[in-house]
């Protein structure tokens, strides 16, 4: 015990020794911003890259559970795309319905069906469209095609069980009964196979009041489609050859070289009326 | 013993004074910066208690530190030289005087003086540096300004101690 007590005063210098440096030390530490922030960041990277050194290890050896884990995930968000892409499409194409529903609500005679077009040419001279629904799907000839947005784009002239042939609104053969919206004033709309932007409402009388940019839109004699459907804008007139007549320049609203979904006009009444008017005995 | 004690008083102040006033002052080069102050602790007779030493080098470093605004620098380098200071008289100091000395040229020898205070000025002096900069930011400007002024104080030490004070007497 003796020995220890002589042992430490014998060395108390040490303890001295070792107070004061503590005590500068700590005044450095207080004092002094610039030592005190590079103790500091010292001893944060280095703890820092002790930390990352160790994580990096674990990563390593958790990378096995972690690829199943992502390969799980994948494979789950891939069946969540697929099932919402799925219900986006039924969407589009109740959404495309819905305003032509809404609009011919007041004659319920009519009936909306989406469909795709699978074939479609603009470049000829006599232009037909097909789309996938057929008479399976309850797809007659003389039904009319709409584009998604409402604007007349032709005229279903064939079926077979899943698909349908359309005449374009771009072929001379197709010619439909339109009126300028603002007056009522009739006549065939017809394509001269050149511009596939263009098309002409002919054989109107020359008296005819309209200016540019009236719109034209279905007359509803046809039965094909209801009256008032958007077929394009007056784009300017040109006279016809003997005079009695005016034909319009019509710009239209169907763009059909980027078309892709289309609405089906079901009339119900259709085969009714056809009947009626070839029956009639004409005088 | 008293004159001894009035002398070592004498020399701390006046250390302290040119320290502070003078040396602190002077950057040779950018570099060289004279640390006198090392002389007070190398200038303690060879019987001085251990804690003696000690104390009084803390107290004359926070002299320092206080004037010069950087709190501990000195006090640190001046603690660890003087705990150090009994193993390098070990190494210099003549075998046969048991501490009765205070050292000097003319207690040591020429040689073995200016090697004591080689060694007791450079750790003092690594030591300042070291923790002024407290990084190897830049090593080659450290050693320089490290060397340099060892150089500088042991050329100022040598010029003192030819002017043959003694103090322990």
């Amino acid at each position: 015990m003796r020995n220890l007590v002589n042992f430490i005063v014998k060395n108390i210098h040490w303890l001295l020794f070792f107070v004061l440096l503590s005590i500068s030390v700590l005044l450095i530490n207080q004092n002094n911003q610039f030592q005190r922030s590079k103790y500091l960041s010292a001893a944060r990277e280095l703890t820092g890259n002790i930390h990352s050194v160790t994580n990096e290890l674990h990563s390593y050896l958790n990378l096995k559970t972690e690829n199943e884990a992502l390969t799980a995930k994948i494979s789950k968000l891939e069946t969540e795309v697929f099932f919402y892409q799925r219900l986006l499409d039924t969407m589009k194409d109740s959404t495309q319905t819905t305003s032509l529903v809404l609009e011919a609500n007041s004659e319920l005679i009519y009936r909306f069906l989406p469909a795709k077009i699978v074939n479609n040419s603009v470049s000829n001279i006599e232009n037909y469209m097909t789309l996938n629904k057929g008479s399976d799907d309850g797809i007659q000839a003389d039904m009319g095609v709409l584009t998604g947005r409402g604007a007349v784009a032709g005229v279903v002239v064939l079926t077979s069980p899943h698909f349908s042939e359309v005449i374009s609104v771009l072929n001379p053969k197709f010619k439909l009964s339109c009126k300028i919206k603002k007056n009522n004033y009739i006549g065939p709309l017809v394509w001269d196979g050149k511009d596939s932007r263009y098309t002409y409402l002919t054989e109107l009388p020359r008296h005819v009041d309209f200016a540019i940019g009236d719109t034209i839109v279905t007359s509803g004699y046809s039965a094909i489609f209801p009256a008032g459907i958007p077929v394009g804008s007056i784009v300017s007139a040109k006279k016809q050859r003997d005079d009695n007549y005016t034909s319009i320049k019509v710009k239209l609203y169907a763009d059909l070289n980027k078309l892709n979904d289309v609405v089906i006009v079901q009339n119900s009444y259709q085969q009714e009326q056809q009947d009626l008017q070839n029956n009639t005995i004409r005088p | 013993m008293l004159r001894s004690g009035i002398g070592l008083i004498l020399l701390f102040i006046a250390l302290v004074f040119l320290q502070v006033s003078l040396f602190d002052k002077i950057h040779i080069f950018g570099y060289a910066t004279p640390m006198l102050s090392i002389y007070f602790i190398i200038k303690m007779p060879g019987q001085t208690n251990q804690n003696q030493v000690l104390l009084v080098s803390a107290f004359l470093g926070l002299c320092i530190d206080i004037f010069t605004g950087i709190l501990g620098i000195n006090m640190l380098a001046c603690v660890v030289t003087a705990f150090n200071r009994p193993f390098f008289l070990k190494l210099f100091a003549p075998k046969d005087t048991h501490g009765a000395y205070t050292p000097s040229f003319f207690s040591f020898g020429n040689v073995m003086f200016i090697q004591f205070a080689v060694w007791m000025t450079l750790l003092h002096h690594i030591l300042v540096f070291a923790i002024e900069s407290f990084s190897l930011f830049d090593p080659l400007g450290l050693f320089i300004r490290i060397v340099s002024s060892v150089t500088l104080t042991v050329l100022l030490i040598a010029a003192c101690e030819s002017f043959h004070f003694d103090f322990g007497k």
